[in-house]
């Protein structure tokens, strides 16, 4: 990791001290997310390359997902970066676009909270702050919880609700799952790409 | 145009430079009993495993250069299994006397979102298939008797009809690069096979029409 | 006298004939005898050579039969002119490097005109000189402390040496070599995964034994001895092992457990579907594509050593055996209450449960409201009264021997209330723990105070753990003799009511034990009508 600027590490103290007097225990270990972004070489007909964007969370250390920003996405075991590697005169590798996603975290009862700096080519550009209810994965049955939990220590920065639930078929009551966490960060990672300034963002 | 040849990679872990070493031959229907019951007595002592797959073969066609292939298989007899994605390199062109063909390998395993995801990566489906058959095994050597069928409507997998009236029978090993003792293997095992069906390396370019 | 002179040469004449007709009858004969010889020793050279080549086809068919019948219970293979053996685990699914490879040999030089030694057989086999001999596993649990001695050692895998009637000597032979190689192997498992375990008190290997510590002083230690070669003449009988029948369990497990290691090997869960892909188990395949977090990875790849099976097995017999000498030690020492153990027949290797009932002699149907079932596990024991109130102990002993004498103590109280009940006296109070009086080290007092039916008299008891039981028998005012009477209480009536408390000689009383002592006193308050 770079070096963080001021601003940004006060904030994330600030926010890991609020966590700790509220009651929660610091975890062992970090935690990290990383995406990488892909384009397409040269395509026959001359549509803008599409992004492949192939991301990582030290949660789930076997699994890589592959996501279309807004199309389709996968879940592939480890070997799919290997098989990137095969395809690199097909999909170039955008090495300035690395972001990474560091932090630790924190467990508060069934809550489970992952503070993070965001780093793109070893300059942090923000903070992500990512927070779990573990016993539920049914977005609309906690989603009320959740923002109650949030604005206990974020205040008034608690965002609406994501709208990678909003947008699916079914709603609120489908199932998330890992795809849906890593949009959001993905969602994260360009809105802080486009930002000039580093600032802090939150996302759930 | 190809990924860049094994050779040129670099040593890293074991996942990027695994090879696969294949034996392949055929039987015709009236021997597959004899053949089964040989392999089941040679073979590590389990259950006979049988298996129906569906495999749809993808291209990706870029500039210039061979298109890049790349296929994946579900299991229709196991069908919460997830999808395997397979890339096979061209065979290594070594010494002529390895027994086996030696080619790059990686495998994937992936969700069921496969197909769609491919197509969106810009892969176009080449052909489908379905096999079924039997699978042994004998310590690290994986013994596949496949009839192949063809699928005549696409996405139908019930509506097939047969391809020929033999087996395809592959003797192959998955193993990281540089282990010379495993064709030796094979070829002793291949052996013990003969006069009921005789495994050799048939070389896949040789056959691009 | 001519005609004698021709008898003379006549004589002279036939007897020089009769000498040489004997000469010829003896050439003759010899000729004749010479031919016949030689007939004869023809022919007997044609039938020992028949003999013989019958001797050596007999021979080989018996090889070739000894043969089949080892090859019906064997695997063989050819390999060039040498017929080879594989006795190893490994077609059952073992991984253990040993090649377990046996030679087959041909022991066809014996004259068959001879006789016959007992034990011959045309087949012999050459087993690997490293399994050479006979193995067995010791395993032995001691313990430092006096209260419960050695739990015992045990030889597990340890087969008679004299063999059945009927089995082939390389039948037996090949048997010794495959549990030699048992044993190695299942050691190896244990000593590997000694080293590996992390746990409080480290395991010690050492050359062929572990010892481990599952409780602080309990000593458990596993050794493998392998003697090689025959020592018949050393101790022939094994040493007898103690009437504790728990460690045969121990065996058995030790044997399944690593017989489930090798099915597990040939498992199916191993074959890819689809076919392609590569070997594996299955769960883990799908760890990527369903992207498993870390607690469900280490949930597929987790499973329990063989060695700290052996341990939670050890701990657990530990456990059992201390509850039982508690139990029985507070059963011979203390006659009132009585304490009964009903032990479940049917148990786990890891958790045994046995009733305890508290009663008093005599009175079973009355006072049966304590009635414990203890759920002894690995390191606790669970107790379950017979309201559902749960308590757990821990695994010293003393906790138990505690909570048993506090509930003896709560027995006598309850067995009075329970008496009342029949007897007909009215309950004014009643609890399990007082808090008055002095403290008791273990548990708390319990006390009740009964009522006679008209109400006359009434009787307190005070009953702790350690204290022992205290009774007050509280009488009416008009027979106590310290109360005066007073100046404003004038009215008859009132010296009905009860007055002051007298405490009970309870060692004087007479009565077998306290519940009886107890309906004597009742029954001398309460006055006929």
């Amino acid at each position: 990791m770079g070096r963080v600027p001021g601003a940004l590490q006060q904030t994330v103290d600030l926010l890991h001290k609020k966590l700790e007097q509220l009651g929660a225990l610091k975890q062992q270990g970090n935690f990290s997310v990383d995406c990488e972004t892909y384009h397409a070489t040269a395509t026959a007909s001359g549509q803008p390359s599409k992004l492949l964007y192939v991301m990582h969370n030290s949660e789930t250390p076997l699994s890589c997902m592959a996501l279309f920003e807004g199309g389709p996405c996968l879940v592939a075991d480890a070997n799919f970066d290997v098989l990137m590697i095969k395809l690199k005169s097909h999909f170039q590798n955008a090495k300035g676009h690395k972001v990474e996603c560091r932090g630790w975290k924190y467990r508060y009862s069934d809550f489970s909270i992952k503070v993070g700096t965001v780093t793109m080519n070893s300059s942090a550009r923000g903070i992500s702050a990512e927070v779990e209810y573990c016993p539920c994965v049914v977005p609309g049955d906690c989603w009320n919880l959740m923002k109650e939990f949030m604005q206990s220590f974020l205040g008034s920065n608690v965002p609406e609700l994501p709208s990678v639930f909003t947008v699916k078929p079914e709603g609120l009551f489908a199932p998330s799952d890992c795809i849906d966490t890593m949009t959001q960060y993905l969602e994260l990672f360009n809105k802080l790409r486009k930002l000039q300034m580093p600032g802090s963002n939150i996302r759930v | 145009m190809e990924a860049p040849p094994v050779t040129v990679m670099p040593v890293t872990g074991g996942t990027i430079n695994m090879m696969e070493y294949l034996l392949q031959g055929s039987v015709l229907d009236q021997a597959l009993d004899s053949l089964l019951h040989r392999l089941r007595g040679l073979c590590d002592n389990m259950e006979p495993e049988t298996f129906t797959d569906h495999e749809l073969v993808y291209l990706l066609k870029g500039q210039q250069g061979n298109p890049f292939i790349l296929r994946a298989r579900r299991s229709l007899s196991h069908p919460t299994a997830p999808w395997h994605l397979r890339y096979l390199g061209q065979p290594e062109v070594g010494d002529k006397s390895r027994h086996a063909l030696v080619r790059n390998c990686v495998d994937v395993a992936t969700s069921h979102s496969l197909p769609e995801f491919l197509n969106e990566m810009g892969f176009r489906m080449d052909h489908e298939f379905v096999a079924n058959g039997h699978i042994f095994r004998k310590g690290a050597m994986k013994v596949v008797v496949t009839k192949l069928s063809r699928i005549l409507v696409p996405g139908n997998t019930e509506n097939i009809e047969r391809l020929s009236l033999s087996y395809l029978v592959e003797l192959s090993v998955l193993a990281p690069a540089g282990q010379d003792t495993v064709s030796e293997d094979m070829r002793s095992f291949a052996e013990q096979l003969k006069p009921l069906v005789h495994l050799e390396k048939i070389d896949p370019s040789k056959q691009r029409h | 006298q001519p005609l004698k002179y021709k008898y003379d040469s006549i004589y002279k004449w036939t007897w020089t004939y009769n000498r040489s007709p004997q000469v010829l009858q003896l050439i003759s004969k010899k000729r004749s005898l010479s031919t016949a010889a030689a007939v004869l020793l023809r022919g007997a050279e044609k039938l020992s050579k028949s003999v013989a080549e019958n001797m050596e086809n007999r021979r080989q068919r018996d090889f070739n039969s000894e043969l089949l019948r080892l090859r019906s219970q064997w695997k063989l293979r050819k390999v060039g002119d040498k017929i080879l053996g594989d006795l190893s685990y490994r077609s059952a699914g073992s991984l253990f490097p040993h090649h377990g490879t046996f030679e087959v040999i041909k022991n066809t030089d014996i004259d068959l005109d001879k006789k016959v030694p007992e034990d011959y057989c045309p087949l012999n086999v050459q087993i690997p000189s490293d399994l050479e001999g006979s193995a067995y596993i010791k395993v032995s649990i001691q313990k430092q402390a006096p209260d419960i001695g050695d739990l015992g050692t045990i030889s597990l895998f340890r087969r008679q040496p004299k063999s059945k009637a009927g089995a082939q000597p390389w039948h037996v032979k090949l048997e010794a070599a495959q549990n030699v190689l048992l044993c190695k192997e299942i050691f190896a498992q244990l000593s590997r995964e000694a080293v590996q375990i992390k746990s409080q008190i480290p395991h010690i290997v050492v050359k062929n034994q572990i010892i481990s510590q599952p409780f602080p002083g309990l000593q458990l230690s596993i050794s493998l001895c392998h003697s090689s070669g025959e020592k018949k003449s050393q101790r022939a009988a094994p040493e007898k092992p103690k009437a504790d029948d728990h460690l045969y369990v121990l065996e058995h497990n030790l044997h399944q457990m690593i017989r489930e290691f090798h099915k597990q090997q040939l498992s199916s869960v191993l074959m890819p579907h689809p076919a392609t892909a590569p070997f594996g188990h299955k769960r883990l395949r799908l760890a990527g594509p369903q992207a498993y977090t870390k607690a469900q990875i280490s949930s597929v790849q987790q499973g329990q050593g063989l060695l700290e099976k052996i341990i939670k097995q050890a701990k657990h017999i530990f456990l059992r055996s201390r509850t039982a000498r508690t139990i029985d030690s507070l059963a011979s020492r203390i006659e009132d209450p009585q304490i009964q153990a009903h032990w479940s027949n049917i148990n786990d290797v890891y958790e045994s449960s046995v009733k305890v009932l508290i009663t008093s002699q005599g009175y079973e149907q009355i006072c049966k409201s304590i009635q414990l079932q203890l759920n002894i596990g690995v390191e606790q024991i669970r107790v379950v009264h017979r309201d559902g109130r749960v308590v757990t102990l821990s695994h010293q002993e003393q906790e138990l021997q505690d909570f048993l004498l506090s509930q003896m103590s709560q027995h006598q109280v309850h067995a009075v209330q329970q008496l009342a009940k029949v007897m007909g006296w009215h309950v004014l109070s009643f609890s399990n723990h007082v808090g008055l009086g002095s403290i008791e080290s273990v548990g708390n007092a319990s006390a009740v105070t009964v009522a006679s039916p008209n109400g006359d008299y009434a009787i307190s008891v005070r009953n702790g753990p350690e204290s022992g039981c205290k009774v007050l028998v509280q009488f009416p005012r008009n027979q106590s003799k310290e109360l005066q009477k007073g100046d404003v209480v004038l009215d008859s009536k009132w010296s009905h009511l009860r007055g002051p408390y007298r405490e009970v000689h309870w060692s004087k009383m007479e009565g077998r034990n306290f519940v009886y002592k107890m309906e004597l006193l009742m029954a001398a308050l309460t006055p006929a009508p």
